[in-house]
């Protein structure tokens, strides 16, 4: 814990040297000392240098710059989840634990946000504070989507995978996560700055006038995109170059190719919204005008920016979950992938394709009426690469023999609910329709379809996939597959409805509604209750099971990608010798076939660890 | 085709005729208030005519597989037979993709744009919306009408309607669900809006004749919103008339034009929030 504690001591210095400085370069403008605005700004930036150089930058990196000795690294046991550690399993389960404590957080935000929707007229909250909580709902969720799978599977299960011993920045991929927290500080900040009310997308010129919570959203938006660009440079470096030999492109597994797809959308589209924010925070605390139009701004420019990282974004959260599914599904179908390099290209496809859809969210935003038909079509024929998963995923079942274990369980969800969210989605492509539904609850429903339905189920699917090797316990199945059933058929009570909603003149964002919708409301707020409930048998079965669950086996599946030829959990460096990788991972049905062999292992394992 | 393949083609044109039915025969959309309504309920039923069979498709592998092709006690270790995929199967999905996809782009997509740009330019009446947080500022300028706080609108049926909108302060957007049109307000332009309203009635008759603000804009956005009165052309003379008269005078209340109630309403929630430290730049 030490690091932690010492990462504070120097966030609280550096954010006062930081203000102090501030406070002094005013002062020799001839400005008032105190300005809350940019003295948040300056005390963050200095906060955050220090909080990173505090918890191990400076000790196990840092002072190698400086031609001295960096510190020895000496942490052991639980106490390595709170320090700088460079080992990728660890990193992946800071990933993971932390982010699915922050999903919990804001999952209790929605149950407010549904309570005060209930019924028509005010409840529990006023109209500010409903903004504020749904406004922290969104972004803690769209950070949770975009970080959890890349954080804790890209990290924990793609070196493992291609037969490697860490990842390629084993220093930079703790930096990375070690960015995370601070974000956890800034939207518990934002809320007790008194929150704020733009939702997760921050529009301008509202987020440049409205409350001082919206700064700290704006700062930790890119806080999040520093951890995603240096994580994803990480990932695509690993995989381009410490590949097991024999690991060919075209017998890498399935998930690896969607964590690769998903790394090069973030490296290549998370400085936009950077952009997007830091131009935000300069229009508020330096009087820069990038988006006020009363000083030649545009505040359409923001939307523009904004969503050219975050359409790409909605991918970076899905195709990992399409990923996992295909993986899971193929090894429990005991069926070869079907059509994989359809798939592969499909994956890739989305990925080229994802930058040319941005202003399909602009239809209504007084966008050039002339540029609309471009992005409608665009939109509409990114549904074609997308098929090609689904082609994937049915012809992997179709004559298999499908264990219907939680992890299948959850992967098939993820087909059938990305089903209903994707074809919405074509409702939404097209112009005239987005007319009336855009900025409506169909708008809600179909992103909780395509981003909870897919990437958050995909999620979960690899926590109970993965969860064996990852603590080396087995978890209840019984209560897996409860968990599954009751958490499948409250969303879709949930989300279901809500296109009816919008249909009939419900939009987003609102503490209150038409009273001609109250008893669909209700019914919806009643249902999400229920789809609440249900993580309480996940969090019971995953803290149960990591402390006394049965021992897992090193392939308590049969499947035959690298991770499960190792022990689980896996040992420090993950192969006792470089595997050999022969074949692609999905031989089933061949007598015989491997997809890679561990030389005999020499044994006992080399002492030096 | 094995007999697999044939129930499952079953299924599928069995699924697909229950779900067009429904298409074809649910009401999903509410009142229709506009010539554009008209365009954009076509424009969905089209798609959801067309989503029925790829929905169903998907389905229909998917559930029988699923249900067929479960391990039973025993089989867990079992392996599916070896099969790759299918190039041709494969080609023949991403073309039926492909050519879906494409035809959409034109129908609805092109067709329902081009009938809604059928009336631009040929605006027989322009209405101008302004939005503030947290109201709307109305004025008819070929009437010489003008009110701010405006609790309603009205507009002379079968009238070729253009909506001049702009914005004072923040994003916003009028939306009239029984037009099914919306457009964002933007600070220092004007967007347009066309509309044709058909049928006669306002909020009392169906609360989607409103103007309801769509783009988050702070504490007041749920209430911003103002009735949409549409009126024999008579009548709507009439209504004019009244409105300068009140206008004018000091009875703007009598009509219910004034939003003091509606800000009586939120004052609560209110009070305090328009401190952004900036905020007197923008406004």
């Amino acid at each position: 814990m030490k690091p932690v504690f010492k990462g504070i001591l120097w966030a609280v210095l550096g954010a006062i040297l930081g203000i102090a400085l501030l406070v002094v370069i005013r002062l020799a403008f001839g400005l008032p000392a105190w300005k809350a605005g940019p003295a948040v700004a300056m005390g963050y930036l200095f906060g955050l240098s220090g909080w990173l150089l505090g918890v191990g930058v400076w000790d196990y990196w840092a002072l190698g710059w400086l031609g001295r000795p960096n510190k020895q690294y000496t942490t052991t046991g639980w106490r390595r989840y709170f320090d700088f550690d460079t080992d990728h399993k660890v990193i992946g389960i800071q990933y993971g634990v932390l982010l699915v404590i922050l999903f919990l957080i804001a999952g209790l935000l929605a149950m407010v946000v549904r309570y005060e929707l209930m019924r028509p007229g005010r409840d529990l909250l006023n109209s500010a504070e409903y903004n504020n909580m749904m406004s922290l709902h969104g972004t803690t969720m769209v950070f949770v989507a975009v970080a959890t799978i890349m954080g804790a599977f890209g990290n924990y299960l793609v070196p493992i995978m291609i037969g490697a011993d860490d990842m390629a920045y084993p220093r930079l991929n703790a930096l990375s996560f070690w960015f995370v927290p601070p974000v956890g500080f800034l939207l518990l900040g934002a809320a007790l700055a008194g929150g704020y009310d733009t939702g997760w997308t921050g529009y301008t010129p509202l987020a440049t006038v409205t409350r001082m919570g919206a700064m700290f959203y704006n700062l930790a938006f890119l806080t999040i995109g520093f951890s995603s660009i240096l994580g994803s440079i990480n990932i695509i470096t690993t995989v381009i170059t410490m590949r097991a030999p024999g690991l060919t492109w075209g017998r890498l597994p399935i998930f690896v190719w969607s964590i690769l797809g998903t790394a090069a959308l973030s490296m290549l589209f998370t400085q936009f919204v950077g952009l997007a924010m830091l131009m935000t925070v300069l229009d508020r605390v330096a009087g820069f005008s990038f988006f006020d139009p009363s000083r030649g701004g545009n505040p359409i420019l923001y939307q523009h920016v904004f969503w050219f990282y975050s359409h790409p974004a909605v991918y970076v959260m899905i195709l990992p979950a399409f990923g996992i599914a295909l993986e899971i599904i193929s090894h429990f179908a005991r069926k070869p992938l079907f059509a994989y390099k359809w798939a592969v290209a499909g994956m890739l496809g989305v990925v080229v394709m994802s930058a040319i859809v941005w202003a399909h969210h602009m239809f209504t935003a007084g966008l050039e009426e002339k540029l609309a038909i471009p992005f409608m079509i665009s939109t509409e024929l990114i549904s074609v690469p997308t098929g090609m998963v689904f082609l994937a995923a049915l012809g992997t079942l179709w004559h298999g023999k499908l264990n219907l274990k939680t992890p299948m369980l959850f992967a098939l969800a993820v087909i059938f609910n990305f089903l209903i969210g994707g074809i919405t989605g074509v409702f939404l492509s097209d112009v005239p329709v987005d007319m009336h539904l855009q900025d409506t609850y169909f708008v809600v429903a179909h992103f909780h379809y395509t981003i909870v339905g897919g990437g958050i189920f995909g999620l979960f699917a690899g926590i109970y996939y993965w969860f064996p090797k990852m603590t080396g316990r087995m978890y209840n199945e019984k209560l897996g597959k409860l968990h599954f059933w009751w958490m499948f058929i409250g969303f879709n009570l949930t989300f279901l409805p809500m296109f009816w909603l919008g249909i009939n003149g419900m939009n987003r964002r609102i503490a209150d509604y038409m009273p001609q919708l109250g008893g669909l409301n209700m019914w919806v707020s009643m249902a999400a209750f229920f789809l609440g409930a249900s993580f309480i048998v996940f969090v019971y079965n995953m803290v149960v099971s990591w402390v006394r669950g049965e021992q897992a086996a090193a392939n308590p599946w049969g499947a035959r990608t690298l991770e499960w030829l190792i022990p689980s959990p896996p040992p420090l460096h993950n192969f006792p010798t470089e595997p050999q990788v022969v074949d692609d991972p999905y031989g089933y049905g061949v007598p015989g076939s491997v997809h890679a062999r561990l030389a005999a292992a020499p044994s006992p394992a080399p002492a030096s660890d | 085709m094995n007999r697999d393949g044939v129930i499952v083609a079953i299924l599928w044109v069995v699924m697909t005729a229950i779900g067009e039915w429904i298409a074809l025969t649910a009401r999903f959309m509410p009142m229709v208030g506009a010539e554009e309504a008209a365009v954009i309920d076509e424009a969905f039923t089209l798609l959801l005519v067309l989503a029925v069979p790829v929905a169903t498709l998907v389905l229909a592998f998917f559930f029988y597989s699923i249900l067929r092709f479960r391990a039973k006690d025993g089989e867990e270790t079992q392996e599916g037979p070896p099969v790759r995929g299918n190039n041709a199967l494969a080609i023949l999905w991403v073309l039926g993709s492909l050519i879906l996809a494409v035809y959409i782009v034109f129908n609805p997509g092109l067709k329902g744009i081009r009938e809604l740009e059928a009336s631009k330019g040929q605006e027989e009446l322009v209405i101008q919306i302004e939005g503030v947080q947290w109201h709307w500022n109305v004025s008819y300028p070929d009437y010489d009408l003008s009110y701010e706080r405006a609790l309603q609108i009205a507009l002379p049926v079968d009238t070729r309607v253009r909506f001049d909108i702009t914005s004072q302060d923040v994003l916003h957007s009028v939306w009239v669900p029984a037009f099914r049109m919306k457009m964002d307000a933007v600070p220092g332009r004007v967007t347009t809006l066309y509309v044709t309203p058909t049928e006669v009635g306002d909020f009392s008759v169906d609360p989607n004749l409103r103007v309801q603000c769509a783009e988050l804009c702070g504490t007041g956005h749920p209430l911003m919103r103002m009735d949409v009165r549409v009126l024999e052309p008579e009548e709507f003379q009439e209504w004019i008339q009244e409105a300068k008269e009140m206008v004018m005078g000091s009875g703007m209340e009598g009509m219910d034009m004034s939003g003091q109630e509606m800000s009586g309403e939120m004052s609560g929630d209110m009070s305090g929030e328009k401190s952004g430290e900036s905020s007197s730049d923008s406004q």
